[in-house]
């Protein structure tokens, strides 16, 4: 390994990748593989700790028990998925410090998804069911990636989101079969989050800029279409068969393809939100903001703390 | 249903229940009001599960009080008026900042060592079985609230003012975790319960040490080995004088659940 | 004094006796103990787990990826491997 020249190394990197082989820390990585695997990483785990809080907000609210319990289980899943994933980040030379002030400075990025509001409890229910479903599709495609850490991470977050999707999905149904109310509320919801959990799979093939990088070096193994077109595909037949409508009059099945049509989504609404312009952007960093600043004289305790003792 | 046998008071016990499961009902509640604001990831995750483990030992008690009477535990946590809550006040005070929500937890923690350990040999066979299994969940609770405590309470000059500050504002309302409930005497007498002035010694025998350890002063002094208490305790809760933190709280509670009682949800 | 996120352990678990402790991840923690919490939360939460281990990431000793001569096996030495021999698999016994 020694010896040899950057363009040697790049193409040895590049034969094991085409072989299946996995990247690990240490290894010797282009530093563009690097940079869009920090970013990528970087993006998925701020997604899951912004995440908490749109779903998070409904739990004093919880109807029953058992609703109140499993929506606990899968916020504090999420914080977890968010934990791994910045360790993953952190194997790439990136510390997690970094992360975060970069995240609560509005200088990095995260899923579109979170920034809608959750304006009902339905929405709880339809989150877990369709962006579970859009986020596990991706996920599955992920874990099969070329960085160790970031696959291995992704097929243990994929298997509790598994939970998730079934919990979300439980909850819609009940509602489907509850009241008029009820019924309305759970329409309403898909109604809403529909076209942003579209947007989740990213911008599309022809506007995307990562994508072509990212396939070659198996960081993604499908492309945003791809991977959209799989929960397209999925999921109508789902809201369908309980009851309830997507909110796209051109949604069909198309006999040739074998696959739904469906109106795509508006891409400057994506880039908007993306960039920071979404309806919870700045009150949800400002909440994360605030829980990072109101928390630093503990994590500085025990810090101090720590070191004293050992 | 399940019967209970004529030497065992059965208002009293059912009293005894409900005061318990609003307990950690409302606790797990407050508790889970910081997923997604606690200072750290790692602590966000570790109060997720203490709250699901709270809200848990009150579905269990809720359960057990359901197979005695035939009133299911959604009912009584989400049709109940909040007068009627038994929880102690304490449980029901905003979250305050995380020194608050250590040192209530801790406080309440060790409360529950006590009072689950005092349940193991009740002559009320079926609680012997809930209170162990409480107890082993409890077990790590109590570790990780120390464990913050004894850290916090002295690490830098900020972490020991607010930590100071929490168990001055919270002691006193703690105390009203060992308020006498009606019939307790009864429950005594059959064997059902230890008294709570017994339980708040040994509560006061395992906190105040510890406090003290960590350099948190108390309104708590020892002398001839009995512990007494130089603050006025915050009672009320068990007779149903709750504030408006409690109402509060229900309100929100209730509120999506009340939009269609009786329907699935 | 400036803010951390603390640092890392790597974390080790094992699901039953009799299994080996496998390595599952890493948390950051202010100190040991603090670390076995931790890791109870985040790789136990679902899990069935009997043990963990946890060690501070920096005293983990380890191989260089880039150093692959550690590992080499230029000679032959097919002697330490069963299939350097040739043996019958089976001997059947001698007929009275």
């Amino acid at each position: 390994m020694t010896g040899q020249s950057d363009e040697q190394k790049l193409a040895e990197f590049e034969a094991r990748i085409a072989a299946g082989d996995r990247v690990e820390p240490g290894d010797w990585m282009p530093d563009e593989y690097r940079q869009n695997l920090i970013r990528m990483i970087g993006q998925h785990a701020h997604s899951e700790i912004v995440g908490q809080l749109p779903e998070g907000k409904w739990i004093p609210y919880a109807p029953g028990f058992r609703r109140k319990l499993i929506l606990l289980a899968k916020v504090q899943d999420e914080a977890g998925h968010g934990q791994l994933l910045y360790r993953a980040a952190e194997t790439l030379g990136k510390s997690r410090e970094n992360m975060m002030d970069e995240l609560l400075a509005g200088k990095a990025k995260y899923s579109n998804v979170f920034n809608y509001p959750t304006p009902t409890w339905a929405d709880v229910g339809v989150i877990g069911w369709l962006v579970d479903t859009a986020a596990v599709i991706n996920q599955t495609m992920l874990a099969q990636g070329s960085y160790g850490p970031y696959a291995r991470a992704m097929k243990r977050i994929c298997y509790e989101e598994s939970f998730h999707i079934k919990q979300g999905y439980d909850a819609v149904v009940a509602l489907t079969k509850g009241t008029p109310g009820q019924r309305a509320m759970a329409q309403d919801a898909v109604n809403r989050w529909w076209y942003p959990t579209l947007m989740m799979s990213g911008p599309p093939d022809s506007m995307s800029d990562h994508t072509a990088r990212a396939m070659r070096w198996r960081i993604k193994t499908k492309t945003n279409d791809q991977v959209r077109q799989e929960f397209v595909d999925h999921i109508v037949p789902q809201i369908r068969a309980i009851g309830l409508e997507v909110p796209d009059r051109n949604c069909a099945y198309d006999e040739k393809s074998g696959h739904y049509r469906f109106t795509a989504p508006d891409w400057n609404e994506l880039r908007r939100v993306v960039n920071g312009d979404g309806p919870m952007n700045k009150e949800r960093l400002e909440a994360r903001k605030k829980a990072h600043d109101d928390g630093r004289w503990v994590r500085e305790a025990l810090a101090t703390k720590g070191r004293s003792v050992s | 249903m399940t019967g209970i046998s004529p030497n065992i008071p059965r208002d009293p016990l059912l009293k005894l229940l409900v005061a318990l499961a609003d307990d950690e009902l409302i606790l797990g509640h407050r508790d889970s009001e910081w997923t997604g604001h606690a200072p750290i990831l790692e602590e966000d995750i570790a109060f997720s599960n203490i709250a699901q483990d709270e809200i848990g030992h009150s579905l269990a008690l809720f359960t057990f009080y359901s197979e005695l009477t035939g009133k299911s535990p959604d009912s009584m946590v989400f049709e109940r008026p909040w007068k009627d809550f038994a929880c102690c006040r304490f449980v029901a005070y905003p979250k305050g900042d995380f020194a608050y929500t250590v040192v209530r937890q801790y406080l309440f923690d060790e409360a529950e060592q006590v009072r689950m350990n005092s349940l193991l040999d009740s002559s009320f066979e079926p609680i012997r079985g809930l209170a162990t299994k409480i107890l082993a969940e409890e077990a790590y609770h109590l570790m990780h609230s120390k464990g913050l405590v004894v850290r916090l309470g002295d690490a830098t000059e900020e972490s020991h003012r607010r930590m100071q500050q929490a168990v001055t504002d919270a002691f006193p309302q703690a105390l009203g975790m060992f308020e006498t409930l009606n019939g307790e005497a009864d429950l005594v007498k059959a064997g059902v319960v230890k008294p709570s002035d017994v339980l708040l010694q040994q509560w006061l025998e395992r906190v105040v040490p510890t406090l003290t350890d960590s350099t948190l002063k108390t309104e708590a002094r020892r002398s001839d080995g009995t512990w007494n208490i130089q603050c006025k305790p915050d009672h009320g809760g068990r007779v149903g004088n709750h504030g408006e933190h409690l109402k509060q709280l229900v309100s929100d509670l209730q509120s999506v659940y009340r939009t269609a009682p009786g329907a699935g949800w | 004094m400036s803010d951390t996120q603390w640092e890392t352990y790597e974390v080790f678990h094992q699901s039953r006796r009799g299994k080996p402790h496998e390595h599952v991840g890493s948390v950051h923690a202010p100190d040991p103990e603090m670390a076995l919490q931790m890791a109870r939360d985040q790789f136990a939460r679902r899990l069935e787990c009997v043990s963990l281990w946890v060690v501070r990431t920096k005293d983990v000793t380890g191989t260089d990826y880039q150093d692959p001569d550690f590992f080499s096996r230029s000679f032959d030495k097919s002697y330490r491997d069963p299939k350097g021999f040739n043996a019958p698999a089976k001997i059947e016994p001698d007929t009275p």
